[in-house]
């Protein structure tokens, strides 16, 4: 019966048009997944880039208000060494005048645990 | 379906064909399309996993970066700060190195300005040697220039000496301190001369300079604004 065998491979050609249909389905996932990965991999280097960006200009700033504070601690620093040097002047003889009369200054005293003896 | 027996005919066979046909590509289209979504489910989900792990780790880092910057500035702070103290203390003992230099220049007058005054003050110098030592024998050194005005000093001070602690002692003046010596005296007792004491003016100067230190800082530069004790 040819009708038969006709029947018979009509539905085989049916079931091998369905298998590549599911075939493609899979390979669908498949390419899913790599799409996957690959996009992400796309958001995550801009988050990166973004990320960088913020933090550059973080570091900037910061290092701006680094060399203000140098500048005025060296500016203050420069006062007061001045104000020593004034002070220094001003009272260097008194001092020096001070340390030499201790020099001559002698108080020839015993021990007080020592008794005299008489 | 007819059900009735019997083997079916050509037009049968072709529709039921067709229905098998119609049925195999019904159920494929269905197996597909439920891989198809689970495949879109999927994607979405991993995804997000990925963004998700890799935003944190890429956060973490750069939070981690951001506090060493912060603590490398404090450091950078700290270290300005504390360099600038230390100029102001290098500053401060340049004045008193020049200072002490001054006074140990005009050390050497003392003794040439004002003799009678330089005569007291050797005797005063030799009775703190006595009363110190308590000894019985004592050698007083000077300078060769000086061994007249000490020989008239050493009596005295030991006159006061014995006054005042009831002892005796005999004095030995020798001038045998260094001519270029500012002045002053050293004294040693003991057996074999193993006590002594420096009493020349350089060593009380050295003395000063240490012991005097805090009443020169605040003489010379004011009260220290931070300090909260004293005792």
């Amino acid at each position: 019966m040819s009708s038969q065998s006709q029947s018979i491979q009509t539905l085989l050609d049916a079931e091998k048009e369905a298998a590549k249909v599911v075939q493609q389905a899979r390979q669908y996932r498949t390419q899913r997944l790599k799409d996957a990965r690959s996009e992400a991999d796309k958001e995550i280097a801009d988050y990166r880039k973004q990320k960088d960006e913020e933090f550059k200009r973080f570091e900037a700033e910061r290092s701006g208000s680094t060399q203000s504070v140098q500048t005025s601690i060296d500016k203050d620093t420069e006062l007061k060494i001045a104000a020593i040097n004034e002070a220094f002047e001003k009272n260097r003889e008194a001092v020096v005048k001070k340390l030499l009369e201790r020099v001559v200054e002698v108080h020839p005293e015993m021990h007080r645990n020592i008794t005299k003896v008489t | 379906m007819a059900s009735r027996s019997g083997p079916l005919n050509d037009d049968e066979v072709i529709s039921e064909t067709s229905k098998m046909v119609a049925f195999i590509k019904q159920e494929a289209q269905e197996k597909a399309r439920e891989i198809k979504v689970k495949a879109d489910e999927e994607f979405s989900v991993e995804k997000a996993k990925l963004v998700r792990q890799e935003t944190a780790a890429i956060d973490a880092s750069f939070e981690k970066k951001r506090k060493g910057a912060e603590t490398s500035i404090k450091i950078e702070h700290s270290t300005a700060t504390n360099r600038a103290r230390l100029r102001i203390l290098a500053a401060r003992e340049q004045h008193l190195h020049t200072l002490f230099e001054e006074a140990r220049k005009q050390v050497v007058l003392i003794a040439q300005q004002d003799e009678k005054k330089y005569g007291e003050l050797l005797e005063g110098l030799i009775l703190e040697g006595l009363l110190r030592f308590l000894e019985p024998d004592v050698l007083v050194t000077c300078r060769p220039s000086d061994v007249s005005a000490c020989e008239a000093a050493s009596k005295r001070a030991s006159e006061k000496y014995s006054q005042i602690s009831g002892r005796s002692a005999t004095i030995k003046v020798d001038g045998s301190l260094p001519k270029d010596n500012a002045g002053g005296i050293a004294l040693s007792a003991g057996s074999g001369g193993r006590i002594t004491i420096h009493n020349t003016l350089d060593e009380r100067l050295t003395l000063l300079e240490d012991s005097m230190l805090p009443e020169i800082r605040t003489d010379l530069f004011g009260k220290s604004e931070n300090r909260k004790f004293y005792t």
